[in-house]
């Protein structure tokens, strides 16, 4: 179960946000804030959210960095007017999960919310490989030699990964369960010696799996 | 925890759910969202439908029964839920013939949207006499239809079978739910408890 926060300034969106999220599977949604501040140290450890979704005027990296120091853990979804490299590779070194347009359906922004709730990039495709790439190439560390070789689905895993896909985007690309795909990464992460899915997909756009 | 215990947690489990989709045309006598809660009730890892691969790959839900076009697909594009088409390269065909036999495999088909438009709900066509009823109806339009129909029909139950099976293979530990005609679950059925990796459950015991 997603255990969601929606930070928006005005009450009506709250509440609307509510409702509107509330009906949806797999999502819980904990609480509504006008500001990070609001969300206060003293959340109780079920209570955790496991995303918060952002929908501000401007998509501000600061905004990231403060709920960090809030709460480590939770996926954050930007809401934004309209997709901006610079922006997302700002997010993403603030440790965003991503953004996502306001044109997208409910059907996107669920799957979105789930997706950055289980510490997942969320972008378009065809954002994703630009915002990627942009962040690999300001990243100086070479990938670390991996004692171990991929296997073909593992490295079809890594391929897609590359392109910014979600879990279940890769599943369904594949036809194997999200539960396969988080054990293929499990492995890969091993493999390659690293402990997070940015520091994953950017080995692999450092190593030609990207596009 | 002994390993017994721990074997069977590795196993994957599956079940098949009945459904009459061929009926698309007509409208279903109960709420679609009977079928989104009992689907998403199970909440399976994956979720085989007898649909092509071109059908998917093209997003092509046209020709797809409204059971897979308004409950199942969109059900699995909002969860974890995967879809995989187990349906082959061609759809099934129906149960044709001219004559006599056409006229009764006509009877037959009336009876069995008859079936389908008097169920409370998607429970109703996987037990009791519109089960049973409703497979031996479908027996009789193959038999009806001569040896083709016969032919295409075993030839989808393989279809089905080893996509299914080729599903579970690749991903051990995981809980599938095949979702497919009536007339195919009593063959597909007894194909999946003979293999030693898989459980083949109710879909209620999922």
């Amino acid at each position: 179960m997603t255990r969601l926060i929606i930070l928006t300034p005005a009450t009506l969106y709250q509440e609307a946000w509510r409702a509107l999220l509330s009906t949806q599977l797999g999502i819980e949604v904990v609480d509504t804030v006008s500001q990070p501040q609001d969300l206060g140290q003293l959340i109780p450890l079920n209570q955790r959210p496991t995303t918060i979704l952002i929908d501000l005027a401007a998509a501000e990296p600061a905004v990231a960095h403060q709920f960090k120091e809030i709460t480590p853990a939770p996926g954050l979804l930007f809401l934004v007017d309209k997709y901006d490299l610079t922006e997302m590779v700002a997010l993403l070194q603030a440790d965003a999960a991503g953004c996502l347009i306001r044109d997208a359906t409910v059907a996107d922004l669920v799957r979105g919310i789930i997706a950055a709730g289980r510490g997942e990039i969320v972008l378009p495709p065809e954002w994703a490989t630009k915002a990627l790439v942009a962040l690999a190439r300001g990243e100086v560390e070479q990938g670390r030699p991996f004692l171990n070789t991929l296997t073909d689905r593992e490295q079809d895993v890594l391929r897609l990964l590359a392109h910014g896909m979600t879990n279940k985007d890769i599943a369904q690309s594949l036809f194997l369960s999200v539960r396969t795909i988080e054990a293929h990464l499990r492995n890969i992460y091993g493999k390659l010696g690293v402990t997070s899915r940015t520091a994953a997909v950017l080995w692999a756009v450092q190593h030609g799996y990207g596009p | 925890m002994s390993g017994d215990t721990h074997k069977a947690e590795n196993l994957t489990r599956i079940a098949v759910l009945g459904t009459l989709t061929e009926f698309h045309a007509d409208p279903l006598p109960y709420n679609l969202n009977a079928l989104v809660d009992l689907v998403a009730g199970i909440n399976p890892d994956l979720l085989c439908l007898d649909m092509t691969l071109a059908q998917w790959q093209q997003q092509d839900f046209s020709r797809l029964p409204s059971e897979y076009r308004e409950a199942l697909l969109p059900l699995a594009a909002q969860t974890d839920m995967v879809v995989v088409p187990i349906g082959g390269e061609q759809a099934m065909p129906r149960a044709i013939a001219i004559g006599w036999r056409g006229i009764l495999i006509n009877g037959a088909r009336k009876l069995l949207g008859w079936i389908q438009a008097s169920a409370p709900g998607p429970d109703a066509i996987n037990q009791g006499w519109r089960h049973e009823l409703g497979n031996l109806l479908y027996s009789l339009t193959r038999y009806l239809a001569g040896e083709a129909a016969n032919h295409a029909y075993h030839t989808h139950i393989e279809q089905l079978t080893q996509a299914a099976l080729r599903a579970a293979a690749d991903n051990p530990g995981n809980r599938i739910l095949v979702v497919a005609n009536i007339q195919y679950c009593h063959h597909i059925r007894p194909r999946l408890q003979q293999q030693p990796d898989i459980i083949e459950t109710a879909y209620t015991n999922l």
